[in-house]
């Protein structure tokens, strides 16, 4: 550590030491105070004082092997927290993160998938900002790359909960391998966030139609997935709910939606109980407005109104949830 | 059984009969639990059933009950009402409204369906951030003291249940069926992400 002015150092002497002191502490105590020691740790290093992180970063994720599997979630988190802070990190932290993928407690692995959700968009930002990418960048991405099709695997996993979460991640996928567009619907908190549209045409390793394409594959196993005849009722939930943002934040798909929301209403899987009928219906009614009410729903609004109509919404409901002619013209100038 | 205990939110219309018995229950039970209503105002039976007494979500459950022991001790005391104020403001200060609510749920539980449409809208129409999941259910409770009572309880074994799980997510539909089943009524069932 570089020695700053007086006052400076003894800040900083004082932080680094309440680390080594709370780090050891949380090697020898039980699970619920370990956690409230890491997380002060995870508070001194990310956000007190990230000059400090490198220096403890193998002494914190030296506890992603231990036994209690609450521990390992705070792992994933801090791994998310800490590269968020500096793409550089992912360089090291990646493979952990796979290990962790591959942990043997199920909301250990739902929790990694929620941190690689984020962290894809971390890691293609901190590549596409660089103009020339290093043989380690190249494999951290390939491993970047091998984790995505590892999670869109999960779409088949034995546990629905993990599918639950590989649905999520596809979605967000999706989003980020495709351009946003002047009538994409971004929500404010994304509206940083990088997609395919902002990846230079001539980057010297990110190939822009290849992502393209993998994003299109994405969509692809998406829409397989939900015409399974027997996908629970909650997967074919969220599965709804995913379409719903992809048309709205990617108008381009509004069509492959609005049709995946046809068949599914005439073909409603058979596995599924009266109260889950009644369940995803609603569900259905409820995406079905949200598409609607986007100014690109015009070319559809026949076949929406149709498939509402059939949901047992009335005329008069549909035409307030219809965008008035005005705001789509001026949405397509 | 989850890594943590389950938190818990019950929502009725005006947080202040069928949420908060369940709450009561639940937090007895030790539950992370909290209550609240959906509704524009908080509504309490009146003179009349065409007169209710409206309030804002802000005033307390304390200055409620002084506002009705003013207007007619009596009526309030034979209709339960000052009672049901006297035991939830013991639990907390204040109504709340879930839509205000920014803090996050495994489970949200909810006491009829228009409750429910109205969880499913505001929490479709948050932006998200983690995808981090919370299941929301629909128990179809009747607003009068007898059926808050029963319905508290099949919240209760519905809360208990679904916290002794091995993996929540992975045994919620079964389980939801078996208890249908069982209780014979329908719930309407649901997963959002925050």
């Amino acid at each position: 550590m570089a020695a700053g002015s007086g006052e400076d150092t003894a800040i900083d002497m004082t932080t680094s030491e309440k680390v080594v002191d709370l780090l050891n502490q949380a090697a020898l105590i039980a699970t619920e105070s370990k956690l409230t020691v890491l997380k002060q740790v995870q508070e001194l290093i990310i956000n007190k004082d990230p000059s400090l992180l490198d220096n403890f970063l193998d002494e914190i994720i030296a506890f992603q092997t231990d036994k209690s599997m609450e521990v390992r979630k705070f792992v994933i988190g801090f791994i998310e927290e800490a590269c968020k802070r500096d793409g550089e990190l992912l360089l090291k932290l990646i493979a952990n993160l796979n290990m962790l993928l591959k942990d043997e407690s199920v909301n250990v692995v739902k929790k990694v998938i929620l941190t690689l959700t984020q962290l894809y968009k971390v890691a293609l930002q901190w590549l596409v900002r660089g103009k020339v990418v290093s043989e380690m960048q190249e494999a951290c991405w390939d491993l970047v790359t091998q984790m995505k099709e590892d999670v869109l695997a999960m779409l088949d996993s034995d546990n629905d909960g993990v599918r639950t979460h590989a649905i999520k991640f596809t979605e967000s996928l999706i989003i980020t391998l495709s351009p946003r567009t002047p009538d994409s619907d971004t929500p404010k908190k994304q509206e940083g966030d990088i997609s395919l549209d902002k990846i230079p045409r001539d980057h010297s390793y990110i190939r822009c139609d290849a992502l393209c394409e993998e994003g299109k594959s994405a969509l692809d196993k998406l829409l397989k997935f939900m015409v399974h005849p027997a996908i629970s009722s909650i997967n074919l939930t969220t599965a709804l709910g995913s379409l719903a943002t992809l048309a709205r934040q990617r108008p381009m798909f509004m069509s492959e939606v609005v049709q995946a929301y046809e068949t599914l209403h005439a073909n409603l899987p058979p596995t599924l109980a009266k109260s889950q009928v009644s369940s995803v219906r609603k569900n259905l009614k409820l995406h079905l407005v949200a598409v609607l009410r986007h100014p690109s729903s015009v070319e559809f609004q026949g076949q929406i109104c149709t498939l509402l109509l059939d949901l047992g919404m009335n005329q008069n409901e549909i035409t307030r949830c219809t965008p008035s002619p005005q705001v789509q013209r001026k949405r397509a100038r | 059984m989850p890594s943590h205990p389950l938190r818990v939110a019950v929502v009725c219309s005006s947080n202040q009969n069928r949420s908060m018995e369940a709450h009561n229950i639940l937090s007895k039970r030790g539950f992370d639990v909290r209550s609240f209503g959906t509704g524009t105002h908080v509504k309490l039976p009146g003179p009349a059933p065409d007169k209710p007494n409206v309030y804002d979500f802000k005033i307390t459950y304390e200055q409620m009950y002084s506002d009705l022991v003013r207007k007619d001790k009596e009526l309030y005391t034979q209709n339960g009402i000052l009672h049901m104020l006297d035991r939830n403001k013991r639990i907390k200060t204040r109504p709340e409204r879930f839509q205000n609510c920014k803090d996050q749920f495994d489970l949200v539980i909810t006491c009829e369906e228009r409750v429910y449409d109205q969880v499913l809208e505001d929490l479709n129409s948050r932006e998200q951030e983690t995808f981090q999941p919370v299941h929301v259910i629909n128990v179809d409770i009747q607003d009068n003291h007898e059926e808050a009572t029963l319905g508290a309880f099949l919240i209760c074994e519905l809360c208990q249940c679904i916290q002794h799980t091995e993996d929540m997510e992975n045994e919620i539909d079964e389980l939801l069926q078996e208890f249908e089943d069982k209780s014979g009524r329908p719930f309407l069932h649901t997963v959002c992400f925050y």
